[in-house]
């Protein structure tokens, strides 16, 4: 009898402790596989979660065998790139890393640059620098994109660039104008800078080439590297785009949001982040007149706006000393600080560290946002803190592929160490931060012949080559009511002015293109059907004048 | 099934000529012949029939089978043979019969399409064809069979062969199978039958007789009748009945001489007839097919054998036709096809394959490397090794398995040894040190005492003594540091940091020496890997040794013991060795306490003295564990500062900035007048308002107090957890900021602006209804007219207007966020019109297009297999190939 009792006993919940110490398991294992089965098909899960290009199509549901057989090789083709390309992270020699504490007491944020110094190779020790520029403050900064050149500029209109690695000036000008701000084009050879009115554009030896008379009082600028748009912002809210290869203004839009205060491009998708005085700040793409995204982010002005790599996170800080996380793909906000007093600059490294710069100050964060998490955490504590030595900062930037950021202060700049910043395996194929000259001659090139068009700015990058799925009819109500008339006789007749025949003059200039196409096959037909009728007349005429008369007939 | 048919027996009655050609099976055949009559005697057959006849009669289920394997491989046949025990005999007959009777033999085995040859299928074919209704038509003709184009050799084949064969040799054979399965033998000669042999069968077997009987009389009456008719068409010769026809022969028609091909022809066919069918049924020949008719059968089944044929490659060229790249010349092809390359072999005379390879292998020969002088010297070397005798193979594995076990063995109990000895010598060292130090004191005291030792020189000596200890350690006021620290030398230059090193190093030392603590680590050889390497005095010396010891004895309990350690003579060895550890252990242990006993009293190793708040740190217990010491310190200090100061941050303290909210203030209002809003400017409410508060902030509920603020409070720095409620004890700046803040926001209601324009643009996406309705158009307007048909007017012309419903917006659910609805059209030049005819789905189609080719998106290897020509034809000669491949 008491067997029988102890056989009832194990019908407990599962997962549960069984009293002869058990587990119950829920879902076992039904199916035999080898070791080296789930090897691999944890291998493929984890090369889908990195380098997979998203959830396939139901291939089995297809009804056509070709198809199906197509879809079914494409699959295959993609579940290979993408284990490939783990397979390929055996070449990502580097390896990055941050400031850790060894003990539960031991803060990162206590560790100073002096100790940092001491503890790291010459070379790095090297890229730590201050320079002091001390009459012509606040100065900005801009490196260029391969992370080998540095650009400031002192409101008092001082201009420098530099490779800040050899310490090599570049050009120094002094323009003798109030300068608001100063960004790199597409490589080192070529800078904008806001000036009092307009905007310049200068070559690496300081010869200005460009005056965008368009661009009136700008305040902010950006340059999209792929698009080679140069947007600027100027004090009375109007965004404008001008393609820097060809000259041409692409977009004029008003924010109409009065001042703007803040601006930042959202690298992955080329979207402007602007920011107001309402505390709202609006996405723009050059394409809508509209703002395509608007939101409230503080309740003062956004002072500074900050965008991650890879265009998940947005970090706002604003007048109300705030500092608020936003995931700008949800467009919710993920967490908020509050700063000590309000944020004058906001910069995310490549490895996702926030750096803020406040009032004298600058402090580095780490871990405010991580994309594999699925609920962000609430840092409690700074990664790393400078200043505090009467220095106002201005601009804080980080340095591309180095664990260096770049400080704009009112005393000139400087460069100070933080360990864990840049990229530490980057993708010469993009940009290349130890390119030769010729190198960088022949990237330009490439550059512009993958230029993407500012019509192909959205907010979901993908979205060029998916189908259109509006209705027809929807396509129709939205067509251009101005597209030119689709009846030729009807088009020439509008134009039929002057006292030339229209179908004349048109083929005139038809013959002069040397283009048959259909139009120009109509019109000759209708010329000619005119002619005959008019050679008809004319005999009719000819006819009714009588055999003497009719050389007097007339042609009409 | 009534097809071919034959009397059993040869046309020809006398078989003289057949003897002539072939005289020695004959004579083979007598003797097997005998001993059949004398079986048949016995055992009576079941049956006598040809083998057509069988055929006819029972076979046709099993033919047809057969033919099925013969239609995959004319192989198979002979595989039968082998395979079918019991039936193997008469499978071999059949065999024989088939191939060597119809064809010229088995070398004629190949079928060729398109050529109408004797094949065997349009034979059995044209059997099948020639169904009921043909035979009625065609009663009086002739089989013809498919060897109609054969040439002139095979038809003297055929026709020395029919002559050759017996009517009924089959059946003999097959009896003598029934009767003994071991007459192996006999079979050959049983293939070839014999008069005699035929005429003692015919004696047995009555339907036979009629037709073996050979009367002369009745022969000479047909060959009248028959040279009456001589070069008649042989449809008469056959219609003459089939009584008669067995015997007649073209000898005896008188027509040897014949010529005529197609008299010939028939006649051939009507010896197989003959031949074939039972000697009882009819002896009528079977009609041959028109002409027409079986090259309509010849072609149907030649088709059908060139489609199996070509089937056959069907799935190879689906397989080419759908692969990704065809590289030429083919794999097949190759010299090595087939050859597994995943290993390397060396290349010996016999493998070089290519020139190149025998080439350089000849090379290496001339040069004395190649293969043979390799197998030469290794010759060489075991001649000398024969002569030495060295240890052969197993010995060594045996030898390397002893040394391991050895080692493993040793290992722990030496490495235990080892460590205690390590302890030891540390623990001596001191011991004697102290004991050597103690001695000279006393020596000295006692000296001192005795009043010898007082001397100028006695001082002198131990200034020179402390002197000599200084020479050569560097100071920070030398030339050498204040030049390397004017050069930054620190920065780069090692030596120069190891010297800043030892310096501060001997700076604590001596420190330390001046607050009276020995120094801990004078000896050179102290541990880097002693953890507690800063000095804690004799006595955390004495503690660390004692845990070290204790740490060495207990360290093999819970060792598991492997195999070879549970063996017997193992462990009393290792107990031996365990035992002298112990003592070791012992020793030491008892050394040390003696020491610590000696040495309690006299503790006081002072230094310099010092006065005045010097004493202040408390006297800690010297045998705490350090770090428990470390963590009390370190607590301590910041409980006395959460305590006592009001707030020690390490960071500056941030100047109060009343600015901040009076800008904030002039910046938004600034802003609201730049924006122009149409709404009346909002009077500036000064006193916080809560309601409004609650709206603007995002506030968090609080986290539960945790032990742990205390710590944080202090260490957090600059930015402050907005949702840390507790932080408001602790700093109340930080709260006071807070509520400044909000004071300076709330006249802003931003909030609720945003709202009211998202509530605007939901109004002006949404579906609308537009009434168009004019009045007056369709019914009249103006006074006079009832409500009632005003309101039935009302709407009539009503233009809905599609829109996005509140519900179906993006933003829906998102607080402070407008998303705008309207379609981009400039981003319309983009996308696809219509779905691309194969696909089903859009999102097929976009699934597609998912992986783009560039080499920035995947691996290089991705990128060329992508990009890679779909043919590749690479230099040299492409030959067909030369079978299917799958």
């Amino acid at each position: 009898m008491e067997t029988t009792e102890k056989v009832d006993a194990p019908l407990s919940l599962p997962g549960l402790e069984q009293p002869n110490g058990a587990l119950t398991i829920r879902g076992p294992r039904a199916e035999f596989k080898s070791k080296a089965e789930i090897e691999k098909a944890r291998r493929l899960r984890q090369a889908q979660k990195a380098y997979g290009r998203g959830r396939g199509v139901d291939v089995k549901s297809v009804r056509d065998k070709k198809l199906r057989r197509n879809l079914t090789t494409i699959e295959n083709k993609y579940k290979a790139a993408a284990l490939k390309a783990k397979e390929a992270e055996i070449l990502l020699e580097n390896t990055g890393g941050f400031l850790e504490p060894e003990t539960e007491l031991e803060r990162t944020y206590k560790v100073r640059q002096d100790d940092i110094e001491e503890g790291v190779a010459i070379e790095t020790v090297q890229k730590r620098f201050e320079l002091k520029l001390e009459s012509l403050g606040p100065y900005t900064c801009d490196y260029s994109r391969t992370g080998r050149d540095l650009l400031l500029a002192g409101r008092k209109g001082h201009v420098a660039t530099m490779d800040w690695r050899e310490g090599k000036l570049g050009c120094e000008l002094q323009l003798g104008e109030t300068i608001r701000e100063a960004r790199w084009l597409h490589n080192n050879q070529y800078f904008a800078v806001a000036q009092k009115k307009y905007v310049y554009i200068y070559d690496a030896n300081g010869v200005e080439l460009h005056c965008l008379r368009k661009h009136v009082e700008v305040s902010h600028m950006e340059f999209l590297p792929y698009h080679f748009l140069l947007a600027t912002l100027g004090i009375n809210g109007q965004l404008k785009y001008q393609d820097t290869s060809t000259g041409q203004l692409v977009a004029e839009l008003p924010t109409k949001l009065g001042t703007p205060v803040s601006l930042t491009q959202n690298r992955y998708n080329a979207i402007l982040h602007v920011g107001h005085q309402n505390g709202t700040v609006s996405l723009w793409s050059p394409n809508s007149s509209e703002p395509l995204v608007k939101l409230l982010a503080h309740r003062g002005p956004v002072r500074s706006l900050a965008v991650d790599r890879e265009g998940r996170y947005m970090v706002s800080a604003g007048q109300d000393n705030k500092m608020a996380i936003w995931d700008i793909r949800m467009f919710k906000e993920v967490n908020s600080y509050f700063t000590r007093a309000p944020a004058s600059s906001v910069a995310i490294s490549d490895t996702g560290l926030t750096a803020v710069g406040w009032n004298t100050q600058t402090t580095i964060w780490k871990g405010l946002f991580d994309k594999e998490k699925p609920v962000q955490e609430k840092v409690e504590s700074p990664y790393m803190v400078w200043g505090g030595e009467g220095k106002r900062i201005e601009r804080v930037q980080w340095c591309p592929f180095e664990d260096v950021i770049g400080l704009g202060h009112t005393e000139g700049f400087s460069s100070i160490i933080v360990p864990g910043a840049g990229e530490a395996n980057y993708d010469v194929l993009e940009v290349n931060p130890l390119e030769t000259k010729k190198q960088r001659q022949e990237g330009e090139v490439k550059a512009l012949l993958n230029k993407l068009q500012p019509e192909m700015i959205a907010l979901d990058p993908n979205f060029v080559g998916k189908l259109d799925l509006r209705s027809d009819e929807q396509k129709r109500a939205e067509k251009d009511l101005d597209a030119p008339a689709a009846d030729i006789a009807e088009e020439i007749r509008n134009r039929a002015r002057g006292k030339n025949g229209v179908l004349k003059k048109y083929l005139r200039k038809a013959k002069k293109k040397n283009i048959i196409d259909e139009k120009r096959l109509k019109v000759e037909e209708m010329l000619k059907s005119q002619e005959e009728k008019r050679d008809e007349k004319l005999k009719q005429k000819q006819a009714e004048l009588g055999p003497t008369l009719s050389r007097f007939a007339r042609k009409a | 099934m009534p097809g071919r048919q034959a009397h059993g027996r040869s046309l020809l009655p006398a078989s003289g000529a057949k003897k002539e050609r072939k005289p020695s099976s004959r004579s083979r055949a007598n003797k097997a012949l005998d001993a059949f009559a004398l079986a048949e005697k016995e055992v009576p057959t079941r049956r006598a029939k040809g083998v057509r006849m069988r055929d006819l009669d029972e076979e046709p289920a099993e033919r047809t089978q057969k033919r099925q394997h013969d239609d995959d491989d004319e192989d198979d046949e002979d595989e039968e043979d082998v395979e079918e025990g019991p039936r193997k005999k008469k499978a071999r007959k059949d065999d024989e019969d088939e191939f060597d009777g119809f064809f010229g033999g088995p070398d004629e085995e190949d079928w060729h399409v398109g050529v109408g040859s004797g094949d065997e299928d349009s034979e059995i074919d044209s059997d099948e064809a020639f169904g009921e209704s043909d035979e009625e038509k065609f009663e009086g003709y002739g089989f013809r069979s498919g060897k109609l184009k054969k040439s002139k050799a095979d038809e003297e084949d055929d026709d020395e062969d029919l002559e050759s064969l017996g009517s009924d040799a089959i059946d003999l054979a097959t009896a003598l199978d029934q009767w003994s399965e071991g007459d192996d033998d006999m079979e050959e000669e049983d293939a070839s039958g014999s008069e005699e042999e035929e005429e003692e069968a015919s004696s047995d077997d009555s339907s036979d007789s009629d037709d073996d009987e050979e009367d002369p009389a009745k022969v000479k009456s047909l060959q009248k009748i028959i040279s009456g008719f001589a070069g008649d068409s042989d449809e008469e010769e056959e219609d003459s009945g089939p009584k008669q026809k067995a015997k007649v022969s073209l000898e005896d028609l008188g027509l040897a001489g014949v010529k005529d091909r197609h008299i010939k022809k028939s006649l051939k066919l009507m010896n197989k007839e003959e031949k074939a069918t039972k000697s009882g049924s009819s002896k009528k020949l079977a009609v041959p097919l028109a002409r027409r008719h079986q090259d309509k059968l010849d072609r149907a089944a030649a088709y059908e054998k060139t489609t199996e044929t070509l089937d056959r490659w069907i799935d190879t060229v689906k397989q080419n036709r759908r692969a990704d790249h065809l590289m030429f010349p083919l794999a097949q092809n190759a010299h090595d096809a087939g050859l597994d390359n995943g290993e390397l072999l060396p290349v010996t005379a016999k493998t070089a394959g290519t020139e190149l390879e025998k080439t350089i292998l000849a090379i290496m020969e001339e040069s004395g490397l190649g293969p043979s002088a390799k197998a030469r010297q290794i010759r060489e070397e075991n001649a000398a090794a024969e002569g030495q005798e060295g240890p052969t193979m197993a010995e060594q594995i045996e030898a390397a398995r002893l040394r391991r076990k050895e080692r493993e063995l040793h290992s722990r109990e030496a490495a235990r040894a080892k460590r205690i000895k390590k302890i030891k010598s540390k623990a001596y060292r001191r011991i004697h040190r102290k004991e050597a130090l103690r001695e000279e004191q006393a020596n000295h005291e006692a000296l001192a005492a005795a009043g010898e030792l007082d001397s100028d020189e006695e001082r002198e000596a131990q200034d020179r003594r402390r002197a000599l200890e200084r020479v050569g350690t560097r100071h920070r006021e030398s030339k050498w540091a204040k030049l390397g620290k004017k050069a930054g030398r620190a920065v780069w230059d090692d030596d120069f940091r190891a010297g800043l090193n030892e310096m501060a190093q001997r700076k604590d030392e001596l420190k330390r020496r001046i607050e009276g603590r020995t120094q801990s680590s004078g000896d050179e050889d102290e541990d880097m890997s002693d953890d507690s390497g800063d000095s804690d005095g004799d006595d955390g010396d004495r503690r660390r040794l004692l845990g070290q010891l204790d740490s060495a004895a207990a360290y093999d309990e819970d060792e598991p013991q492997s195999g070879l350690m549970a063996m017997k003579f193992m462990r009393r060895g290792e107990a031996l060795r365990k035992k002298e550890n112990d003592e070791l252990v012992d020793q030491i242990r008892r050394e040390l306490d003696s020491d610590a006993e000696s040495e309690e009293p006299e503790e006081s190793d002072l230094g310099r003295r010092q006065f005045g708040m010097g004493q202040a740190a408390p006297k800690v217990n010297p045998f705490l564990p350090k770090s428990a010491k470390g963590q009390d310190g370190r607590t301590s200090i910041s409980a006395v500062k959460s305590d006592g100061e009001p707030k020690t941050l390490p960071l500056p303290q941030r100047e109060p900035s009343p600015a901040a909210p009076g800008a904030a203030g002039a910046w938004s209002r600034a802003g609201q007048d730049g924006r122009k809003s149409k709404k009346a400017p909002k009077g500036r409410v000064d006193e916080l308002d809560l309601s409004n508060a609650a709206m603007l902030a995002t506030k968090k509920p609080s986290k539960p107090a945790n032990s742990k603020t205390a710590v944080n409070s202090s260490t957090d720095v600059d930015v402050q957890d907005e949702s840390d409620d507790e932080d408001a004890i602790h700093l109340p700046m930080a709260i006071r900021d807070q509520e400044l803040i909000k004071r300076a926001f709330a006249g802003e209601d931003v909030v609720g602006e945003f709202e009211k324009e998202k509530a605007e643009i939901e109004q002006e996406d949404d579906e609308k209804e537009i009434d168009n309705t004019l009045p007056g158009w369709g019914g009249w307007v103006g006074e006079g007219v009832s409500s009632r048909e005003l309101k039935r007017h009302k709407g009539r012309f009503v233009n809905k207007v599609d829109g996005v419903k509140q519900k179906d917006r993006k933003d829906f659910k998102l607080k402070g966020v407008i998303i705008s609805e309207k379609t981009i059209k400039k981003n319309n030049k983009y996308l696809a019109p219509q779905l691309p005819h194969p696909f089903e789905s859009h999102q097929q189609y976009e699934r597609s297009l998912r992986l783009p080719i560039g080499p920035e998106w995947g691996t290089k290897e991705t990128f060329q297999t992508a990009t890679k020509p779909r043919v590749i034809v690479k230099q040299g000669i492409i030959a067909p190939m030369s079978k299917p491949m799958v």
